[in-house]
């Protein structure tokens, strides 16, 4: 929330001032006679002390032309603003000085506020360059009397508290300032940027692509999006969609930055899931967590008790597999597959991160050996696999960048030209 | 946490005002400190929308802005270490412009009022971003402190140890008190009274780029564990000798004197960190924090040698598997033995002695050995505890000793741990699972094949060792191929977890209550339910000569629980000669009671059904194995889940009483007692042989002996 917002301007004689504030009086106090008619209700104390901090709303020359902001001493609300100057001989002293400022709390994120206090600094700038919207009034005080002392210019405290309302309000706002000049702005949530995408992630939607993608959307986009099914890993995807890998993996970080896709990675029954400390919160049934997995991979048929969700998913354990663990159910009574989607049983694990995936990882002592002397290469032309083998690379990656299968890698490890019991392979 | 690095903590720099002179840059460190302007971030392209917009966010716009005097600004080649003569005959000095700024325009910005006295002082000058703490003199002008607030002074600095986390007397700035300082002060006091420093305020300003989505993780860190301690570390030898003021004289001095024989400012720090404790504690700082290690400054002051050290704590462990994103945290030990500690196991006494063992993070002998380097008077019982504290040794088993007392024994590890020399785990043991840990850093893999070998030449490789340990879990000890081998494995196991290998696989339990039992708890209730209506009902009937209003009533109340008997005709009788007994008043009342009859008959059919169904139900039987139980009259019943067995009440605690009486076992039984308190999902079932104290051997068998009861899972 914006608590208020402020023009400030350097006058020649008066030094710093505020000339337009909204609310009125929440950075110098207002008094009765320039504020018009409601004075009794802004006799509020300011929120911050100004004498303290106008050497930071319109500081040193050095410091102009760039975005700056300080907290106030009491901590609880910080100023941001972008003091600008621009240097002309019309002016006294060669130089006008101003400075379109926030005043937000300071334990906001203030990085969705930047782009505000740039494009203001950036529109009232050119405006008064183009002519003189600023420095028209100067000398005489913007608001002196009320019922619009200047032809068709709206006040500029008016202004301010539009801008603020609609940011506070609707999170933008479009507002013309003259017949040339609009102020449009929209306050955008920060996102961190996302980690790359892989070729043998899947991407699994959180939306539903179908509603909301129109035909405006970028192609690429497109193509790559009617092909998320939640098993497809990247690489098949930009196959089916006949999209280059590097633009399908481009296109899936964007949809990630919004977050409307979550990245898991290839299923197989020959894959290796165990539990994080996660999964209490599934024994406990936290939120309802058992249900919504009972709706996700059940089908047809009947429904199993939640304590058979819940033995079945705490009895996943490092060093056993899918098809292992399976039959360990089977052996126990329960045909697993009549009730419900394997798959989608440990997508929902993975995804709400009651288990995670062990990888499997080959590393070749002679390849190690030769990463620590700095010959990456030991041998010369080396097999495409080779590079894999410094216990890095899971099988995962071997199977989509070299587009073989499990078995078919362990075949060429076996063809490396390495000494016997050099390779091995761990599980983590 | 965010992690500080010199990418986004670009620099330090003292900042000093003065009372007739003004704001003055006094130092700062490194030399060069220039916002790389890769590292700013452009905005979304998306807000790029327009030319205005992209000039404005460009700092090629500055140019446009210094028009005025630039004159004055460094040509874009220099390599800001000589001095430039400009044609107007203007000197640049190098040391003038820091970061793109004029220096005396940030001396000017960084020296605030003294509302900032002692709070956070937070200012971007995009792309900077300036975090500091600033010192005020007192109000009076003085900043030395009068004898009575020399305490003061004392707490002040005291506060300053409490932050560091786990710190105790002996810990790092125990040395900082030196015993001259209140000695020599007494005397010179009164001398120096008159002397007034015309220092009004210092700033150690942390200079920093962040990252945009960073910016609170960063300063909050930064702030917290090092500005707000190191500008407390300088107003103390500030108050105590002045240090401050009379170190940036001589600085500032040296600077103006370079600048008058243009000597290179390479030239000149290289000069100012050798003859200056204050600007070598400032190259220190920055140095240990964008490294992040272990700030330990050396301030040469009047008073005597000051020693504050400071630092980010680093985690050494984390709780869970860290996202792709935060590569930070790759290679910790992964561990719920921290996460998953509840409060009441925090608040039980000796319960982290128990549980926690110490591992050296490094060799012991070259811990040892720096001990001895710097000996005091607890060297020799430190030195004992590193040799005694073993990783398969609970801090209590090493109090056992009788050679370091329990709490020798804390403080001493939380001096280890500080100092980052060691850290806490659960004691090893050979009858554990290890795992592979998946936030191992396989990264390190080439590097530490080769110290495994020289540590352990007769081990199997790394590689083929983690491989063995990840195939499937089992007990440590199955790895060694004697047990003549178990001490050379459990060290090797050390190791291993030192540097983040492997972690532990814990069981974690439930109780699972089984229909079986289920159903003889019910069945028993019910039961109990019905003798105890059979026994009121006895002695109802007996009532009820004297009083048969009372009775009417009485049994209306009991609707639900209504008596019941083996002979139900004599029980259904009663409530008629009730009524019979009625002496009949009017004509309502006949009606109120044959309605109040009514109703009693209806509970009382009800009462009879539900005591024949009662009858008819199956009695329970107690197979041995109640998990396999698949019986008939246990279909629909699903089996019960006990959340926490500790603090199980009303029905649960039947179910385990129920639980409890079918084993034959007496000891076992008793074991059930004891044990339910760890099956509730967060106590490790490994650990409980530490806590009871018991063999880990019988421990664990009497768990096995549980197993059918117990719902458990595995992980770290």
């Amino acid at each position: 929330m914006i608590q208020g917002i402020f023009y400030a301007r350097f006058f020649p004689k008066e030094g710093p001032k505020i000339v337009a504030q909204s609310p009125p009086g929440c950075i110098t106090s207002v008094d009765s006679a320039t504020s018009g008619g409601n004075a009794s209700s802004n006799l509020r104390a300011p929120l911050v002390d100004f004498d303290v901090l106008h050497e930071y709303i319109i500081p040193r020359q050095a410091f102009c032309n760039r975005y700056v902001t300080i907290n106030c001493p009491e901590g609880k609300y910080s100023i941001l603003g972008y003091p600008v100057l621009i240097p002309h001989t019309k002016y006294m002293r060669n130089e006008f000085i101003f400075n379109f400022g926030l005043l937000v709390e300071a334990d906001v994120d203030q990085a969705a506020y930047e782009p505000v206090v740039r494009r203001l600094a950036a529109t009232f700038s050119e405006m008064e360059k183009q002519n003189e919207y600023l420095s028209q009034s100067e000398g005489r005080p913007v608001e002196s009397d009320g019922r619009g002392g200047y032809e068709s210019r709206r006040p500029i405290e008016s202004l301010l508290e539009i801008v603020k309302e609609d940011l506070n309000n609707y999170g933008e706002c479009m507002i013309p300032v003259d017949e040339a000049n609009t102020i449009n702005m929209k306050l955008f949530p920060p996102h961190p940027n996302p980690p790359p995408v892989k070729g043998w992630h899947v991407p699994v939607s959180k939306t539903k692509f179908s509603d909301i993608v129109d035909p405006t959307w970028d192609l690429t986009l497109q193509k790559v999006i009617s092909h998320i099914d939640g098993v497809s890993d990247v690489r098949r995807i930009a196959h089916a969609a006949h999209v280059s890998l590097d633009l399908a993996k481009t296109a899936l970080r964007h949809l990630l930055y919004y977050d409307t896709i979550l990245l898991l990675d290839m299923f197989f029954f020959g894959a290796c899931y165990a539990p994080r400390p996660g999964i209490h919160d599934f024994i406990k049934n936290i939120d309802g967590m058992i249900d919504e997995c009972a709706e996700y991979v059940s089908h047809g048929g009947r429904r199993l008790s939640n304590f058979h969700f819940v033995r079945l998913m705490t009895s996943f354990v490092p060093g056993r597999t899918v098809i292992e663990w399976l039959w360990a159910h089977q052996e126990a009574g329960l045909e697993v597959l009549r009730y419900i989607d394997v798959r989608r049983f440990v997508q929902f694990g993975l995804i709400k991160g009651l288990l995670y995936r062990v990888h499997k990882y080959v590393v070749s002592k002679q390849y190690l050996a030769a990463l620590v002397s700095g010959q990456s290469h030991p041998v010369e032309h080396g097999d495409p696999i080779q590079k894999y083998t410094d216990g890095c690379h899971h099988f995962d990656q071997i199977i989509t960048e070299q587009d073989l299968t499990d078995d078919e890698i362990v075949e060429k490890l076996k063809a490396l030209r390495v000494s016997r019991g050099d390779l091995a392979i761990f599980y983590r | 946490m965010s992690s500080v690095n010199s990418d986004n903590f670009l620099a330090v720099a003292l900042v000093i005002n003065r009372s007739r002179d003004g704001p003055a840059f006094v130092f700062h460190y490194p030399e060069q400190v220039q916002p790389t302007s890769s590292a700013i971030e452009q905005p979304d392209p998306n807000e790029l929308e327009d030319i205005l917009l992209e000039r404005l966010s460009q700092p090629a716009d500055r140019d446009g802005v210094a028009g005025t005097d630039s004159d004055d600004l460094p040509p874009r080649y220099w390599k800001h270490d000589e001095h430039i003569m400009t044609e107007s005959g203007s000197q640049i000095v190098p040391w003038e412009h820091v970061a793109g700024f004029p220096a005396r325009d940030l001396a000017s910005i960084l020296t605030p009022a003294r509302a900032y006295h002692k709070t956070q002082f937070q200012l971007s000058l995009d792309p900077l971003y300036c975090v500091s703490y600033p010192v005020h003199v007192p109000e009076n002008g003085k900043w030395k402190k009068a004898k009575k607030v020399d305490k003061d002074a004392g707490s002040s600095k005291a506060g300053n140890e409490r932050t560091a986390p786990q710190e105790s007397e002996s810990a790092p700035s125990k040395t900082e008190e030196a015993p001259k300082d209140k000695d020599g002060k007494n005397a010179k006091d009164e001398s120096d009274e008159e002397k007034r420093s015309s220092m009004t305020m210092f700033n150690l300003v942390f200079i920093l780029q962040p990252r945009k989505h960073d910016v609170k993780g960063l300063v909050d860190t930064l702030y917290s564990n090092i500005v707000k301690k190191a500008n407390k570390a300088y107003m103390y030898s500030q108050q105590h000798s002045d240090f401050v003021w009379k170190e940036s004289k001589r600085i500032l001095a040296a600077k103006e004197k370079a600048r008058e024989e243009q000597k290179k400012m390479s030239a000149l720090w290289k000069e100012i960190l050798h003859s200056s404790s204050l600007a070598a504690s400032m190259h220190d700082i920055y140095e240990a924090v964008s490294q992040n290690r272990i700030a330990a400054l050396h301030l040469d002051t009047a008073a005597g040698l000051l020693t504050p050290s400071f630092q980010i704590p680093i985690p050494f462990y984390v709780p869970d598997i860290p996202q792709d994103t935060d590569q930070d945290q790759r290679g910790l030990w992964l561990t719920s033995a921290n996460a998953f500690l509840s409060q009441d196991a925090l608040e039980e006494p000796g319960f982290l002695d128990r549980n926690f063992a110490l591992l050296l993070m490094d060799d012991e002998k070259k811990i040892i050995s720096e001990l001895q380097a710097d000996p005091d008077m607890t060297t020799v019982s430190m030195v004992e505890f590193v040799r005694l504290s073993k990783p398969t040794m609970s801090f209590y088993q090493v109090a056992q000793s009788n050679v370091l007392t329990l709490n020798q024994v804390r403080e001493y590890a939380q001096h280890f741990i500080f100092w980052r020399r060691a850290i806490a785990i659960p004691p090893l043991h050979a009858r554990d699972v290890y795992i592979v840990s998946p936030n191992c850093d396989p990264r390190r893999l080439p590097q530490d094949s080769i110290e495994w070998q020289r540590l352990f030449p007769v081990a199997p490789p790394l590689p083929n060792f983690l491989s063995e340990l990840s195939q499937s879990p089992r007990p440590y000890k199955h790895f060694s191929p004697s047990k003549a081998h178990r001490p050379s494995f459990l060290l090797m196991l050390a190791w291993l977890m030192r540097r983040g290998w492997v972690t532990q696989l814990c069981t974690f339990a439930y109780v699972v209550v089984w229909p079986e039992i289920i159903y003889e708890v019910d069945y028993e209730m019910e039961a109990e339910e019905l003798a105890a209506a059979r026994e009121k009902a006895a002695s109802e009937a007996a009532e009820h000569e004297d009083s048969s209003h009372h009775q009417h009533r009485h049994s209306k109340d009991q609707v639900p629980t209504t008596p019941l008997s083996a002979e139900p005709v004599s029980e259904a009788s009663s409530p008629t000669t009730a009524t019979d007994s009625q002496p009949p008043t009017t004509a309502e009342h006949a009606a109120e009671m044959a309605r109040l009859e009514r109703i009693a008959a209806k509970a009382h059919h009800e009462a009879t059904e539900k005591a024949i169904a009662h009858g008819r139900k199956f009695v329970p039987i107690a197979t041995a194995h109640p998990s396999l139980n698949d019986a008939l009259h246990l279909k629909g019943i699903t089996p019960h889940i006990i959340l926490d067995a500790k603090k199980a009440t009303g029905l649960e605690s039947r179910y385990l009483s129920a639980i409890s009486a079918r084993f034959k076992d007496e000891k076992l039984k008793g074991a059930w007692q004891t044990f339910c308190r760890y099956f509730d999902g967060r106590s490790a079932l490994e650990r409980i042989a530490l806590q009871e104290d018991m063999k880990r051997k019988e421990a664990w068998n009497q768990l096995t002996a549980m197993t059918e009861y117990l719902l458990c899972t595995r992980h770290w």
